[in-house]
């Protein structure tokens, strides 16, 4: 391969440079959202490991230490309370420079600051004389609450019983090290990650695609007049090969960089209930050099796929005719699989809602081009005027084309439309007065409850303290506020050894979490679609312009105005955009039906409203972008001294 | 016969290189002129400033009397779209568009209702050999039949000059001879010019006369039998 000639007409010049620009540009930022997409499935790794030592394992043999833990509240925030006793030579936790000895309190920064700035009574008097503060190693965000209290193993901290919720509590385990292992919601948390990126990762591969043509686009006319010269198409391959893998590395590379600029901005989103370390949002350098190795392959093998016409023929005619129509047996699977919706509902298995969000987004992936088509036809036979009339025909000729540009707009719609709509309605707020609760052991109800009512009243909050079954209840005044019934936390702390007393709404926290989380993700996700559908569509709007530039140009010098070419492109787009944008979202809607709780969320309605116009509006700026491009490819027909 | 389309004292220029250096001609109604050249002689540059595609650095171009060349590029676009038809070497269809609907465009593009534009458009398919070809897209037709649809489009417009630039160059010699026979016949048999830029002097042997191009000049040449 003559290296020094690929270098040559890599930087061909003029118009060549502008394609050269566009493909750097698409595959910086496809590198830059894919690091991210991964990135983030590590990130929550890490958290989830870093986590793992408040997770006891039970030990099977020669246990060091007792382990427990619990939750417990400081207005709308968790802590987490993590009571350590020695049986043994035990390790230091992480964070920590030595086991906690029996009567030490550790609390990380936030909550070492958090309760230097409440009033005493508040929060510092339930962590009292803390020995020192929690490193990161501890943490798995820098804003997170953690107390660890160490005790003596026979304290009642480290034997009574324990709330039976495992979200809530960690009941007293013998281990045998301090190592744990990730929570059950660090788990699911690397689930919904994981789902995430797929939905990021599907259309960023689209995009890079759509890139590598652009590259050869611009280049087929030149490799085309190497084939006549005698070029063999191994050697037309590589140089193209080679032409596009170098714009990939320098593009892959500049998406890095791109990406590590904005880590300490991706670092602010908050997730679990803070933001990030931005340590644990860069991916490890083989991830990292694993994403600039497989970047511009695939750029190179898109490139190699792009170039299969310009091979077979040295002329580069691209001979077209009417293409076979699609089958409609790919709706047919988009309607088999949405009539199994309504079968689903909130009760159904993770699993099983997985599989079927996950068909239904394949079949509406494979639907797209057939009903493309049906649009196209439509729209070529209605069409009164020539704009119209060539746009109906294009996405008749190439209803895939047409479903890619529009694609990733249709895809974020469903899911958009899936869960923009899905509702937080189960959590409502606390009715009334706050009230906190607390279980008492058997046969202690009465003890506790008179406790209960001795520590509120010295701690002036007023409240009624009553006992229901096994469960004590503090029902403060309705003048309490957030202060007093922290007050009422720090007063009742330890009441029940192992338990916390906690409000209505504190026992929602973790859903309420969650739900916001997901929202978030909701959020992230749809901008990053968003992203990579706008980028998308511009590439593939520059890069048809170059596919058709002789036409185009032939078409301007006969007197078409360009008005009427960029009419059809603008109705090419336009046209299934709204159609298969809209029926999208639609789909996704229907599809969230089931798993709806009470009514239509207006949070979500309206992000949705706002993402999809947003979306919409991108795409359709995108697409104008490359006006210029269309006029500068059509207003010098043929500039040659002949 | 009347003077349709004049140029006077014709110049353009591309950098350091004098594509036109003072071009004098003149084409009369119905009449067809072969201009003939070398590459690089300047006969393309003198076929798009007489079709108003680009404007020469000097010089004037009048068609049926009116000045051209200082039109806007919007009223010479027009002028392209209404009064001119263009037959080039290959890639002026539109390969989404069936035959039929290629042959319409031009109407279509000067308001002319579609239905009727199509139904003007099928009108020149039997006399040009392509009947039953209608409904055809581009990549089913030959390259021959192809260009016969260029033709029929060039002309659906009733323009009063049909440029072509090459039109037999990407067709085998047969196929090129019967396509210039019937761009010749077709342009005469509506009274339209013909103005083609070729190399080939089979092609140019269709036209009334030929004007030989050397260096951005006019050679003195005689008029055709």
């Amino acid at each position: 391969m003559n290296l020094g000639l690929t270098w040559r007409l890599l930087k061909g010049g003029g118009k060549g440079m502008l394609g050269t620009w566009l493909t750097l540009g698409a595959v910086a930022v496809s590198t830059a959202l894919l690091l991210f997409a991964v990135a983030a499935n590590f990130a929550f790794e890490v958290r989830g490991e870093r986590g793992a030592w408040r997770n006891p394992v039970p030990a099977t043999s020669g246990a060091v230490a007792v382990e427990a833990s619990r939750y417990d509240y400081v207005r709308d925030q968790a802590i987490t309370v993590v009571d350590l006793g020695a049986l043994g030579r035990a390790p230091a936790p992480p964070g920590m420079p030595r086991f906690p000895a029996p009567g030490e309190v550790w609390l990380s920064p936030a909550l070492a600051a958090l309760a230097a700035r409440l009033p005493a009574g508040e929060l510092a008097d339930r962590y009292p004389d803390p020995a020192g503060v929690l490193g990161d190693e501890a943490l798995i965000h820098p804003d997170e609450l953690v107390a660890v209290v160490g005790h003596e193993p026979g304290d009642l901290a480290l034997t009574a019983a324990r709330s039976d919720d495992w979200v809530i509590a960690k009941p007293p385990t013998k281990v045998a090290d301090l190592a744990g292992t990730p929570s059950e919601d660090s788990e699911a948390y690397r689930m919904l990650a994981l789902i995430a990126s797929v939905l990021m990762v599907v259309p960023l591969l689209v995009f890079g695609g759509a890139a590598a043509r652009l590259t050869v686009a611009r280049r087929d006319q030149r490799l085309a007049a190497l084939r006549l010269v005698g070029a063999t198409p191994g050697q037309v391959v590589a140089m193209t090969v080679a032409e596009a893998m170098i714009v990939a590395l320098a593009g892959a590379l500049v998406g890095a960089v791109a990406f590590a600029l904005a880590v300490p901005l991706l670092a602010g989103i908050e997730m679990q209930g803070g933001p990030w370390f931005a340590a644990d949002l860069f991916p490890g350098p083989l991830i990292l050099a694993a994403v600039l190795v497989a970047v511009p392959l695939l750029v190179g093998l898109s490139a190699v796929i792009g170039l299969r016409r310009v091979v077979v023929s040295p002329l580069g005619v691209a001979r077209r005719e009417t293409p076979p129509a699609m089958r409609f047996v790919r709706v047919l699977a988009l309607l088999a699989v949405l009539a199994a919706f309504p079968m689903l509902s909130r009760g159904s298995s993770v699993t099983i809602v997985a599989v079927a969000l996950g068909l239904a987004f394949l079949c509406v992936n494979l639907a797209g081009p057939w009903v493309v088509g049906v649009i196209g036809r439509i729209t070529a036979a209605s069409a009164r005027r020539p704009a119209r009339l060539l746009a109906g025909r294009r996405l008749v000729d190439d209803p895939r084309s047409a479903w890619r540009t529009v694609s990733g707009v249709a895809l974020t719609g469903f899911v958009a439309g899936f869960l923009g709509l899905l509702s937080p309605g189960a959590f409502e707020s606390e009715a009334g007065p706050p009230q906190l609760r607390v279980t008492a052991p058997a046969g202690q109800v009465a003890k506790v409850t008179e406790q209960a009512r001795r520590r509120l009243a010295k701690a002036g909050v007023p409240a009624t303290v009553k006992a229901s079954d096994r469960v004590v209840v503090a029902a403060l005044g309705s003048a309490a506020d957030a202060a007093a019934v922290d007050r009422a936390r720090t007063a009742l702390a330890g009441l029940v050894p192992g338990r916390t007393p906690t409000t209505k709404t504190d026992d929602q926290r973790f859903g309420v979490q969650i739900l916001a989380d997901v929202r978030v993700g909701t959020i992230v996700v749809l901008s990053v679609s968003f992203l990579v559908a706008i980028a998308s569509a511009g590439i593939t709007a520059a890069s048809a312009i170059l596919d058709r530039r002789q036409t185009y140009g032939l078409l301007r010098l006969a007197g078409t105005p360009l008005e009427v070419l960029d009419g059809a492109r603008r109705a090419e787009t336009l046209i299934p955009l709204a159609v298969m944008g809209g029926g999208a979202i639609l789909v996704g809607v229907f599809c969230a039906t089931p798993f709806m709780l009470g009514g239509i969320s207006t949070v979500g309605a309206v992000t949705l409203l706002a993402c999809v116009a947003a979306g919409f509006a991108g795409v359709i700026g995108a697409g104008a972008l490359s006006r210029p491009l269309l006029r500068s490819v059509t207003a010098d027909p043929a500039p040659r001294p002949d | 016969m009347n003077d349709v389309l004049v140029g006077r004292a014709l110049a353009k220029r591309f950098g350091q290189t004098v594509a036109l250096g003072g071009v004098d001609i003149t084409v009369r109604a119905g009449e067809a002129v072969a201009i003939m050249g070398p590459s690089g002689s300047g006969k393309s540059t003198l076929l798009h400033c007489l079709a108003g595609i680009m404007k020469p650095d000097s010089g004037e171009v009048h068609l049926l009397g009116r000045r051209i060349d200082a039109m806007s590029e919007r009223r010479r676009s027009a002028l392209r779209r209404t009064r001119f038809g263009f037959v080039f070497q290959f890639g002026q269809l539109l390969p989404e568009l069936p035959a039929e609907e290629n042959v319409a465009l031009p109407l279509m593009l000067d308001g002319v209702p579609r239905a009727q534009a199509v139904r003007r458009a099928r009108e020149w398919f039997g006399p040009l050999g392509l009947g039953s070809m209608e409904t055809r897209r581009p990549g089913e037709l030959s390259g021959g039949q192809a260009q016969r649809v260029a033709i029929a489009r060039a002309l659906v417009s009733r323009p009063a000059v049909v440029f072509a630039d090459e039109p037999t160059g990407a067709l085998d010699q047969r196929t090129g001879h019967d396509t210039m026979r019937l761009l010749a016949e077709a342009t005469k048999h509506n009274d339209a010019s013909l103005i083609v830029v070729t190399h080939d002097p089979d092609v140019a042997a269709w036209c009334d006369r030929t004007v030989e191009v050397r260096d951005g000049l006019i050679l003195p040449s005689g008029v055709r039998a």
